[in-house]
């Protein structure tokens, strides 16, 4: 049943702050997720689920961008192609 | 010596006058061609059949006119469509407060037509620019509106709630008074930016003739 109303302003900004704590949590442990357990389940009460996975989606893209500009590029040695 | 000089003069002065005029008059024939072209391509290239938040159908030729920024986003959207609203509202803010300006017209189109009813349109919208327009429609509008303006759209998988959001391209559009596409907005770009860029646009504007 889809009849869930949209968030409203109030409720998304609600989701995006409990967001943004637990990210902050991450960076300030290292992505430690363990250390964050508490503000990981205020994340996920404050935000429909998917929210939840559409931010996990995008935390991941944005270690990977940073991973990318300060290690560099080596592509997987597994590829085999050659 | 010097009257025939002062005649010579004068001749090629008028051959040069009347041929400056003849290609005066051929570059505005190319001109107004060129302008019927597009006047065929603005009423066929995108155009909409939809609804508006009060149930009134509304297609590009309601807004014939005036100046129309244009969004294709979803109420359920996590983050993308309110700031790109933000953004657009902003940007019309800046404009308005300009008198000499146009009116311009913020509309946003949904990319969800099974959630997103004319109320819940409504409530979403509220929060944003007084004056910005919600339009849905039958899942067949909303699809052919999204392909005449070419916004990729895609509904992700439900999950247990029945849930799901939609993935699509973020980008505003600018139409012209005459119905005719003239720039279009990426997340990248900023409200004064974008304000800047209508602002452009609209101080080179020249109507198609009649």
């Amino acid at each position: 049943c889809s009849g869930m109303a949209a968030p409203t302003m109030a409720e998304r900004k609600a989701c995006w702050g409990a967001r943004d704590e637990f990210w902050q949590c991450l960076d300030s442990h290292g992505e430690d997720a363990a250390k964050c357990e508490k503000l990981r389940r205020a994340f996920e009460s404050r935000c429909p689920q998917q929210w939840v996975k559409h931010f996990d989606k995008r935390r991941d893209f944005l270690k990977y961008k940073k991973k990318l500009e300060t290690e560099g590029y080596s592509p997987p040695e597994a590829a085999g192609k050659s | 010596l010097r009257r025939r000089l002062a005649v010579v003069c004068a001749v090629a002065g008028a051959a040069a006058a009347g041929w400056l005029y003849l290609r005066h008059q051929k570059e505005r024939q190319q001109r107004s061609r060129r302008l019927q072209h597009l006047r065929q391509l603005a009423l066929g290239q995108g155009d909409f059949q939809l609804q508006d938040t009060s149930g009134a159908a509304r297609s590009k030729a309601d807004f014939l006119g005036r100046w129309v920024l244009l969004y294709f986003g979803f109420t359920h959207c996590p983050d993308v469509c309110p700031e790109e609203l933000e953004k657009l509202s902003r940007a019309v803010e800046l404009l308005e407060r300009d008198p000499a300006l146009p009116p311009l017209q913020p509309l946003f189109v949904t990319v969800d037509p099974e959630r997103d009813d004319a109320a819940a349109l409504a409530r979403y919208l509220r929060d944003f620019h007084p004056r910005l327009l919600g339009l849905t429609g039958t899942p067949e509008q909303v699809r052919a509106a999204a392909a005449a303006f070419r916004v990729y759209v895609s509904a992700g998988p439900r999950d247990a709630d029945g849930d799901y959001v939609v993935d699509h391209s973020v980008l505003t559009f600018l139409v012209d008074p005459d119905g005719i596409f003239r720039d279009c907005y990426s997340r990248s770009r900023t409200a004064e930016e974008v304000a800047r860029s209508v602002r452009g646009h609209m101080d080179a504007y020249e109507p198609l003739p009649p």
